[in-house]
């Protein structure tokens, strides 16, 4: 089967349009994102990729309502995005994990932030930690664990409420290579699970490449989406795909977008 | 290295010489200090020994009187610490969570932590009397600084994921302040009380000593010196020190408990 997951995912979950970011800095303005347009489709894989400084990292965080916009509009499920939502679910580089807490604990966080009881949700916490491979470290302390299984934590604690939208922002960036094409490999195999529509942040061709349905490609100075890649290579994928043909052109054709064929 | 040395570099290198090579520093450097009077290094009036200071205590002991004294002194260190951390630590929250406010006032605070603060003593005996009541604002006014500045900094310690993880949360600004930069905030908070707690011992002390009516251990050092009754007054500087050391040791015990994730398991192998 070749048909590729954007096909048959259907309807807009959220839409970008015109959406610029200014900063002020020492030297003046600096434009960081420049009137973007872009849709985000029900369940699907998007990459945003492109070098360091394009802007990538700033759009993300206006999909997710952390940082306002200087001009333009984000629409998730057709209503205006004014600030942050609980539909929308943020992972960062850092796993942002509590050292006073245990990884169960450090999971049930956004329970306790909505002010609701932990322990209805234990048992569903430790099935997402069982589904990533720590259930014998559930009462373990973050500082006890590699840096993997720390962002694996992290997925678990923004699966467990459960938002529409998951946006990822170099989740893995910061893991040695083995581990994060583990994780990414992973990540898959949970995307494919859960049905979430996922925004995927990074600065790897191959990487956005390999897990995406689209990659909107970026460049900086100021950052722009120069353009929407489809990625129509069969599900699920593994390894070995990125030895074929298809997978080699589609990164040339990325590359040449982004100025470094 | 020779399998006789390698053995004795890993003996040395055991859990348990570090505590016999400070047992020993303290047991040569009480016959130092035993020997220097008797052999006429130091004057014994002035340099009373370590079984004179014993003789001493034993004199002070027997005497009572000592215990209203050794109260007058912990009363005035206790309620000074309660009311200097108490006060430092709201002081500190307030500005903390504020960040404008930090960026106003912190230029003064530096200068208020450069500055002397027994020198207030005077002005504060002045104004309050030779009594309890200037013991405690002097202990107070000087305890309350490392805990205002500690919880200040403390608060301010999570980076910028930390406070997006808990934005993206839509957490309130109580949870915020509660889950993230409360924890985060503790481990310098507890540095601040145990500063805190020696600074108010000292505040007391030095009160005593300039207020002499107020009664009080500092008082009764200061009055046996006077005298020259040095084997009384070493005593009583004694039973300060075991005082402070205790409460440290205390403290200290208590912080490990409290804030265990600054301390990860295998830290203190090394």
């Amino acid at each position: 089967m070749t048909v590729s997951r954007s096909e048959v995912a259907g309807s807009t979950i959220a839409r970008v349009t015109g959406l610029t970011k200014e900063f002020r800095s020492a030297g003046g303005e600096v434009l960081a994102v420049a009137d973007v347009d872009l849709e985000v489709r029900q369940r699907e894989f998007l990459s945003l990729c492109g070098p360091s400084g394009c802007g990538k990292s700033t759009l993300l965080s206006m999909l997710g309502g952390l940082t306002p916009p200087t001009r333009g509009e984000v629409v998730i499920d057709g209503e205006p995005l004014a600030g942050p939502s609980r539909d929308i679910g943020m992972m960062f580089q850092t796993p942002v994990l509590f050292p006073w807490r245990t990884t169960l604990q450090n999971v049930l966080l956004p329970i306790e932030v909505f002010g609701k009881r932990p322990a209805d949700h234990k048992d569903r916490a430790r099935e997402l930690l069982g589904m990533v491979g720590l259930e014998e470290f559930v009462d373990a302390y973050p500082w006890q664990l590699s840096g993997g299984m720390q962002q694996r934590a992290a997925l678990c604690r923004v699966l467990l409420y459960d938002p529409k939208l998951l946006l990822l922002d170099e989740p893995f960036g910061a893991l040695d290579e083995f581990t994060r094409e583990a994780m990414d490999l992973e990540l898959l195999r949970i995307w494919s699970e859960t049905a979430k529509t996922i925004v995927f942040v990074t600065h790897n061709i191959n990487e956005a490449v390999f897990m995406s349905d689209r990659v909107a490609v970026m460049t900086p100075r100021p950052g722009r989406v120069v353009s929407v890649l489809d990625i129509p290579l069969p599900r699920p994928r593994e390894r070995q795909l990125m030895r074929t043909k298809e997978f080699a052109d589609l990164v040339f054709e990325a590359r040449s977008l982004l100025g470094v064929a | 290295m020779s399998a006789t040395a390698r053995l004795l570099g890993r003996r040395w290198a055991g859990r348990g010489s570090p505590a016999l090579i400070g047992l020993g520093t303290v047991a040569v450097l009480l016959l130092a200090w035993e020997l220097a009077p008797r052999v006429g290094l130091v004057s014994r009036v002035t340099v009373p020994t370590p079984t004179d200071t014993l003789r001493g205590f034993v004199q002070l002991v027997s005497g009572g009187y000592w215990l209203g004294h050794l109260r007058s002194t912990l009363i005035a260190v206790l309620a000074a610490f309660v009311l200097g951390s108490t006060a430092g630590f709201t002081l500190g929250t307030v500005l903390g969570i504020s960040p404008f406010v930090r960026r106003v006032i912190t230029p003064y605070v530096i200068a208020l932590q450069a500055l002397p603060k027994v020198v207030l003593a005077p002005l504060l005996i002045g104004w309050l009397g030779f009594g309890t009541p200037s013991k405690i604002a002097v202990a107070t006014a000087i305890c309350f600084f490392p805990v205002w500045v500690n919880t200040m900094v403390g608060l301010s310690l999570p980076g910028a994921d930390e406070f997006r993880l808990m934005a993206s949360l839509r957490a309130s600004r109580w949870r915020v302040f509660r889950m993230l930069q409360l924890p985060s905030a503790l481990p310098m908070v507890l540095v601040g009380l145990k500063h805190a707690l020696l600074l108010a011992f000292t505040g007391v002390l030095v009160a005593e000593i300039l207020a002499g009516s107020a009664g009080g251990l500092g008082q009764l050092a200061e009055s046996f010196a006077y005298q020259l009754l040095m084997p009384l007054a070493f005593a009583v500087v004694t039973l300060v020190i075991l005082i402070a050391v205790a409460l440290v040791t205390l403290v200290d015990r208590l912080e490990h408990r409290i804030v265990f994730w600054t301390r990860p398991e295998g830290a203190d192998e090394r």
